[in-house]
């Protein structure tokens, strides 16, 4: 989600490139922010290559932000 | 199976802050078209100098070449735009920044060529036409309307959209560049027309070719590790 946020969309593999995490690994999470309805997935094909990209939802913006703040106020940021 | 790890809330705090400066640095232009128009538009207006002062002409117009230049740059675009793997949220401004500028740009040719024509057809029209009066006793000539110290308009666009794409991405070659270019176009408003090429020229070298080179390294620097 914090790389997301700092991009417009993104695609699956420059995710999995700049968290280190394995191809599986990552699908579940963003299976996951999918179904919370934190980030949109959009598959298509581009050069016959299926291509996934994701981008953070208003909810999902919305979420990261108090999540933020709330650890901020834990922290006394 | 995905694992699941418990950060704490320091360590989740600085995974965001550490995730969001990785794909802030991920900004990675690859250079190629800064290099084309650098180049081409820094030797066009170079070649034009040359030729007003050394009083020779080439067989075709060199301003044909910044006009070719389009095709290579609408086939880089494409490419570039198939390599990139996230868009950033400013990236639909400096591209609309950079049309906008061309489009002005074409828009400044036509102007260049339509209006001392059309300031001609007028003041024929009206029965009068424009002398040019030496002091020394040589006969007078006819002259053909014409926009003064245009390229010095020129050299002020191409600073434009350079101070743009420069304070947008935090780019600091292109700021200095579109500082310099401004320096440029002040310096252009003394010159005579040609001297105006010449500067026209370190423009494009400052705020489009040096940056280039500085983006093309930090891309192939970036890549490297990839290949």
């Amino acid at each position: 989600m914090s790389l997301l946020i700092s991009v417009k969309e993104a695609e699956f593999t420059f995710i999995r490139e700049k968290t280190n995490a394995t191809a599986g690994n990552l699908s579940v999470q963003v299976q996951k922010l999918k179904d919370a309805g934190y980030i949109e997935v959009i598959k298509q094909f581009k050069d016959n290559y299926p291509q996934t990209t994701c981008k953070v939802t208003p909810a999902g913006l919305k979420a990261f932000e108090d999540y933020v703040k709330a650890l901020q106020q834990y922290l006394k940021v | 199976m995905a694992n699941e790890t418990k950060f704490s809330e320091q360590e989740s705090l600085q995974l965001i802050a550490e995730m969001i400066k990785k794909a802030k640095g991920s900004y990675h232009d690859t250079g190629i078209g800064s290099l084309l128009w650098g180049s081409v538009v820094s030797i066009a207006s170079l070649m034009n100098f040359l030729q007003r002062t050394y009083d020779f002409k080439l067989w075709f117009d060199i301003w044909w070449l910044v006009l070719a230049a389009i095709i290579p740059q609408v086939y880089i675009s494409i490419k570039e735009k198939k390599i990139q793997k996230a868009k950033q949220y400013d990236d639909d401004l400096v591209n609309a920044v950079w049309l906008v500028f061309g489009i002005s740009l074409f828009a400044m040719g036509f102007y260049q060529n339509i209006v001392p024509f059309q300031v001609e057809k007028t003041i024929a029209e009206e029965g009068w036409t424009l002398m040019k009066h030496f002091t020394d006793g040589r006969p007078d000539e006819v002259i053909r309307p014409f926009t003064p110290s245009l390229y010095s308009i020129y050299i002020l666009f191409y600073a434009f959209p350079t101070m743009v794409t420069g304070l947008v991405k935090k780019f600091n070659p292109m700021k200095y560049g579109a500082i310099i270019t401004y320096g440029l176009f002040f310096l252009s408003l003394f010159t005579e027309s040609r001297f105006d090429m010449l500067l026209g020229s370190i423009a494009a070298l400052v705020c489009w070719f040096i940056p280039g080179v500085i983006l093309r390294k930090k891309y192939l620097a970036q890549t490297r590790p990839n290949v």
